[in-house]
């Protein structure tokens, strides 16, 4: 690399700094032309042709967050070796573990999440379709419901998240409803022009919008609440600006983009395409280890809460489990654990995930039934219990 | 300060008892090289601020400070005009028969105009420093506020018009990762992640900044911290503690640590309850180990 450095090699190196941006694109860095350009003129400045400098110098100009900086060094190895193994080869060709692993398994396990995904279980057939107004609806378990149903309850539902995902924060903004006076506005707008009151200045609070992040189980244990609790998950998918979805059941697969861009039928078709299916168990703690690792630096913060949709039937080791979970609570504003187990009157969190998980909850609920499921929604509004320390 | 190279960087640290891997001067030289901000990131206590101040003794400028905290907003962090004085003077004016347009003039100049740091910074007659301390403390609101002036150096004040930067002012930001930052802040910035140092490092740091600590006590100290860290604590020590700790112990000329010395002293490095009695069961085994590590380093 030191050779390259000298200006008589200088499109070279600038080529190579493209590729290397290139190669960097691909691993999930968001790098602009302008990104190329400082990078070439932060190595003008390197005062000597050492390798440790020049390598120091890309890491300050491309990385543009912890994540990335950490890992700065094993990408800079990698391609580095792919350069080495032929100069003329293209980046393109370099293949990507991560997503050559999920589609080896596809075609077998296609049929099978199918069946998880149908929306139309010969069951619900059996009821006797009638309308049913809202009073009886919200005590129904949602494995009793009919189609229709159905329908009119996640339009509530929908309703319901709507209102919740726009919260007023404390800040204020200048409104032009003549609701609430301010009086610092006022004062300060009418002093510009002498300080005679000529023109009133109202305020209101400021919306504060939440982020949501939906994680839901998908595996066999899941089934008979899977239906809802995707019809759950569109709902909040078209209710909240920011939301992000992942599915899981022995790996963890974002499907956030396929929701957002597709109508409802479409979108699970699609989800059941590329989404590979699980075998045997749940691994919880090692998809929410995944989450936090892999997604948590730039999804988690204070304004986002986490839903978790899972039985709580962890294969795992609990250790992963609630190292994850405790880097899930302390990074966000709640989480939310939906179990639909927990809606049976006897039901006491004994699945050994369930109990790690526990102390890192804000909120377990059931939300088997849409009453449970208001109280729950009305939940996602309230502050997180600062009394209850979570324990070691 | 035109011409600064990188060893001059490295220098510059050194002389104000910085101690830096490579990684820290490269990001400071390039910061200053490109005239970008430099966001800092890391856990608390690794010296992020001290970096900015580091670089204000180096630069021999002067360091402009804004501490941010939620529901900072521009009046506080670029300028506000002064109302009373405004008043007072319109006041002082009434008997005299001046014209309307040239009072105005008076009371939106500079005379009235209170320069909070970000305006002040830019303003400056030379280069300075400004920290940017805290970031993530502020809300989203603010942190778009900032990109006016961190890409293009200006502010724009309705009255007055854009004032743009007379010297482009060295920028610092810091934050814990309390909350994610925007891209489009992330974007304008150098990025640099400070880690807990290496044993070494922090070795070198205590010896920097405590020059009358014993040898082998340092040693010890670093060693201990080294472990401490490894425990599952909710606020895990930063190197701003080892060195506080350092000169305690360094002012009782100590030589070496025992478990009544830690025991008495742990509040300097621990400051929750939780952890203080996690560390003091687990205190015997804790020095056992370091007295193995630092026989070995």
């Amino acid at each position: 690399m030191a050779q390259v450095l000298s200006t008589t090699f200088q499109t070279e190196l600038s080529a190579n700094i493209v590729l290397f941006c290139r190669f960097l694109r691909s691993k999930g860095f968001s790098l602009a032309a302008l990104d190329e350009a400082e990078a070439l003129r932060a190595i003008s400045f390197l005062p000597v042709h050492s390798e440790s400098y020049f390598k120091d110098a890309l890491r300050a100009v491309l990385t543009k967050n912890k994540f990335q900086q950490i890992h700065f060094d094993t990408y800079y190895q990698a391609f580095k070796e792919e350069q080495k193994k032929g100069p003329n080869a293209k980046i393109k060709s370099i293949p990507d573990e991560k997503e050559q692993f999920p589609k080896k398994r596809k075609d077998a396990q296609f049929e099978a999440l199918k069946d998880w995904l149908n929306l139309n279980p010969s069951k619900e057939k059996k009821e006797v379709a009638s309308f049913s107004d809202i009073e009886v609806l919200t005590k129904k378990n949602f494995h009793d419901l009919s189609e229709d149903e159905m329908r009119l309850m996640l339009r509530m539902l929908q309703k319901m998240a709507r209102k919740l995902a726009h919260q007023k924060s404390r800040l204020q903004k200048v409104s032009r409803r003549h609701r609430h006076l301010s009086l610092k506005r006022t004062i300060r707008a009418n002093l510009r022009k002498g300080g005679e009151i000529q023109q009133l200045v109202f305020s209101e609070k400021k919306e504060r919008k939440l982020k949501l992040v939906l994680l839901c189980d998908v595996s066999r244990s899941m089934d008979l609440y899977s239906r809802f609790f995707i019809h759950l998950i569109y709902a909040f998918q078209n209710a909240y600006d920011k939301i992000e979805t992942f599915v899981f059941s022995t790996a963890l697969h974002q499907v956030s983009e396929l929701l957002n861009t597709n109508e409802f039928d479409k979108a699970f078709a699609l989800i059941s395409e590329r989404v590979p299916h699980w075998s045997g168990g749940t691994t919880i703690g090692s998809c929410l280890h995944e989450f936090t690792n892999d997604y948590g630096h730039g999804m988690l913060d204070k304004k986002t809460i986490v839903l978790i949709l899972s039985d709580g039937w962890d294969t795992g080791k609990p250790e992963v489990m609630k190292a994850a979970m405790k880097g899930m609570y302390k990074k966000t504003k709640k989480v939310i654990w939906l179990n639909p187990l927990a809606g049976s009157p006897d039901f006491s969190p004994e699945a050994i995930g369930m109990k790690t998980a526990l102390p890192y909850i804000d909120v377990l609920a059931s939300a088997h039934n849409f009453e449970s499921l208001k109280q729950l929604l009305q939940q996602l509004g309230k502050k997180r219990n600062l009394g209850k320390l979570p324990n070691r | 300060m035109k011409n600064e190279q990188l060893s001059q960087i490295k220098k510059m640290l050194q002389k104000q008892g910085y101690i830096d891997d490579g990684a820290i001067a490269m990001s400071l030289f390039l910061a200053m090289k490109l005239e970008k901000p430099l966001l800092v990131e890391g856990p608390a206590g690794v010296g992020k601020t001290e970096i900015a101040k580091v670089m204000s003794k180096a630069l021999e400028t002067d360091l402009i400070r804004l501490q941010c905290y939620e529901g900072l907003d521009s009046t506080h962090a670029l300028y506000e005009w002064n109302y009373q004085h405004q008043l007072l003077y319109l006041k002082m004016q009434e008997g005299k028969s001046q014209k309307i347009t040239a009072l105005e003039e008076t009371i939106f100049s500079d005379k009235f105009l209170l320069k909070r740091p970000v305006l002040e910074a830019i303003t400056h007659a030379e280069k300075a420093v400004l920290l940017i301390d805290e970031i993530d403390r502020a809300d989203e609101e603010f942190e778009s506020f900032l990109l006016e002036v961190l890409s293009d150096w200006q502010v724009t004040i309705p009255e007055i018009g854009t004032i743009k930067a007379t010297s482009k002012p060295q920028i610092i930001l810091t934050g814990n990762r309390t909350r994610e930052l925007s891209e489009a802040l992330r974007r304008r910035c150098l990025y640099l992640w400070i880690d807990y140092p290496s044993f070494e490092k922090e070795l070198a740091i205590v010896k920097a900044q405590v020059p009358e600590i014993d040898a082998e006590l340092g040693v010890q100290i670093c060693a201990f911290m080294r472990e401490l860290r490894e425990l599952k604590l909710e606020k895990t020590p930063g190197v701003s503690e080892t060195i506080d700790w350092a000169r305690a112990l360094a002012s009782m000329h100590l030589t070496h640590l025992d478990t009544q010395v830690v025991e008495a002293t742990l509040g300097v490095v621990l400051k929750d309850w939780q952890d203080m009695r996690h560390t003091q069961d687990s205190l015997s085994q804790l020095l056992e180990k370091t007295g193995v590590a630092s026989r070995i380093g």
